[in-house]
């Protein structure tokens, strides 16, 4: 193969190439999916892997959606992500389920609109259930991942 | 010195023995080709996208090199392709695109082009992307988080990440044939491990790399793993394991071997191969990062010019 030849192939390569990554990451990207696989929470205390497909799932722990989505009550088609209402930290706590009652909630409706904020929220639920049920790690280092 | 004598070779006519940067380079590639393959199956377009994107901004970043440095354009020589493609295979097939272009950036710019272009570049060039990147962006190389919409039919951790956090209890299920049967998440193109294996072997049966240096790499890992194993079983896998996952056969045969960030000589060889291997076991075991390939080869990468001092003595007298 001459060198010009060499050259025309690589050109060739590269274009076709660069089409082909754009279109990838634009027309072809690939959409995630409606509800999560897997969640990766990335805290201080250490990420927590939280396998939330399985713990739904009929194969897997077969936990009922409301169990942990518990507001609104028994309507799975609501169902609200987690952090809508539950925020990161006290100070920003209020605010965010203030704003997420506001959706359906007139001002004053309702006597209280604290939540707890997520990381006393999961331990809660998380660790509560998995004592009761006697199934699933109950420890820190079980879970937080440093 | 003007009258010192020079090396003595033969009269003209040479014959040239038909080997080139472009065949080296592309039978490189095809050797990746069954672990890339098997990571476009498992990962889909993503990694379609990681792939093109990387192997195309590599050719493209060397042209405008080429261009600014006003030197000839290289990009014939398919040695901006393979860096590329080995870029692609060390990351998750998540990676955004601005990632894909930086990481080339680094790649070739400032790892290859400005030390003067192939064989001038004293480390590797995919590796010194891969370290930049994941010390500047940690949360993308971590592939729990990176993956976490995928699901296949065995266990969905990292086993390297799973290992370090949670201790050998954690990665029980991961068998050595089914970590070499690419039973485990990881980058674009290093789960398959019985790919990267084949891809290896064809690189050294047609003698593109040195087997001195893999088997000696490999080496380094399964004693080093195994001391640490025999110590304490809780805490520390065996070399099997270590041997299957991570960037461990990535390393071994696609990374130790390039040729201008490598010795030449063959105790330098071993010795840079099995210090390679025992430096990613350390990190790996008592390191914080969860593996330890990258800073490993970029240590070993800096010592290769002193280990090449190691040479034969000359035979005769020399005046």
């Amino acid at each position: 193969m001459t060198a010009k030849k060499e050259l025309q192939l690589a050109y060739a390569m590269a274009i076709v190439l660069l089409v082909i990554g754009i279109l990838s990451y634009t027309a072809f990207s690939a959409k995630p999916p409606e509800e999560p696989v897997r969640i990766m929470f990335k805290v201080t205390a250490g990420k927590v892997l939280f396998t939330h497909k399985v713990h739904g799932a009929e194969s897997g722990y077969g936990v009922d959606c409301m169990t942990c989505h518990h507001h609104p009550e028994d309507d799975d088609a609501a169902l609200r992500a987690c952090g809508d209402c539950h925020a990161h930290s006290e100070k920003t706590a209020a605010k965010k389920a203030s704003n997420t009652c506001r959706e359906c909630h007139e001002e004053g409706d309702l006597e209280s609109e604290e939540t707890p904020k997520r990381s006393d929220a999961f331990h809660e639920q998380c660790i509560s259930c998995h004592k009761e049920n006697e199934a699933g790690p109950q420890e820190c280092a079980q879970c937080h991942a440093m | 010195m003007v009258d010192q004598k020079k090396f003595t070779v033969s009269h003209a006519p040479f014959w040239h023995d038909g080997s080139c940067i472009r065949s080296r380079s592309y039978h490189t590639m095809l050797a990746a080709l069954p672990a890339v393959l098997f990571g476009v199956v498992r990962y889909g377009m993503p990694a379609v996208g990681v792939i093109s994107l990387a192997v195309s901004s590599a050719m493209i970043w060397e042209y405008v090199m080429n261009r600014i440095m006003r030197r000839d354009i290289t990009i014939g020589d398919g040695n901006a392709a393979l860096i590329g493609l080995i870029f692609a295979m060390l990351v998750p097939a998540s990676s955004p695109w601005w990632m894909v272009i930086i990481g080339t950036f680094v790649a070739i710019v400032v790892a290859k082009q400005i030390y003067g272009g192939i064989g001038g570049n004293p480390f590797h060039p995919a590796l010194v992307a891969v370290a930049m990147l994941m010390l500047s962006w940690k949360d993308l190389f971590d592939f729990d988080a990176a993956l976490v919409n995928y699901e296949f039919d065995f266990a969905m951790a990292y086993p390297l990440a799973a290992l370090k956090h949670f201790g050998t209890a954690a990665v029980e299920n991961f068998t050595p044939g089914a970590l070499l049967m690419g039973n485990q998440i990881g980058a674009v193109g290093t789960p398959f491990g019985l790919g990267l294996i084949a891809g290896g072997l064809y690189l050294i049966v047609r003698g593109f790399v040195r087997w001195e240096i893999s088997l000696s790499f490999l080496a380094g890992i399964f004693v080093t793993a195994f001391i640490f194993h025999q110590a304490d079983s809780a805490r520390y896998a065996g070399p099997a394991f270590h041997l299957f996952t991570g960037y461990t056969l990535m390393g071994a045969f696609f990374l130790a071997t390039e040729d201008s960030s490598s010795p030449v000589h063959f105790i330098p060889m071993l010795i840079y191969g099995a210090g390679g291997g025992i430096l990613t076991m350390l990190i790996r075991n008592i390191g914080i990062h969860v593996d330890g390939v990258v800073f490993a080869l970029l240590v070993m990468n800096i010592a290769n010019p002193l280990l090449d001092k190691i040479r034969p003595k000359a035979l005769g007298k020399v005046f």
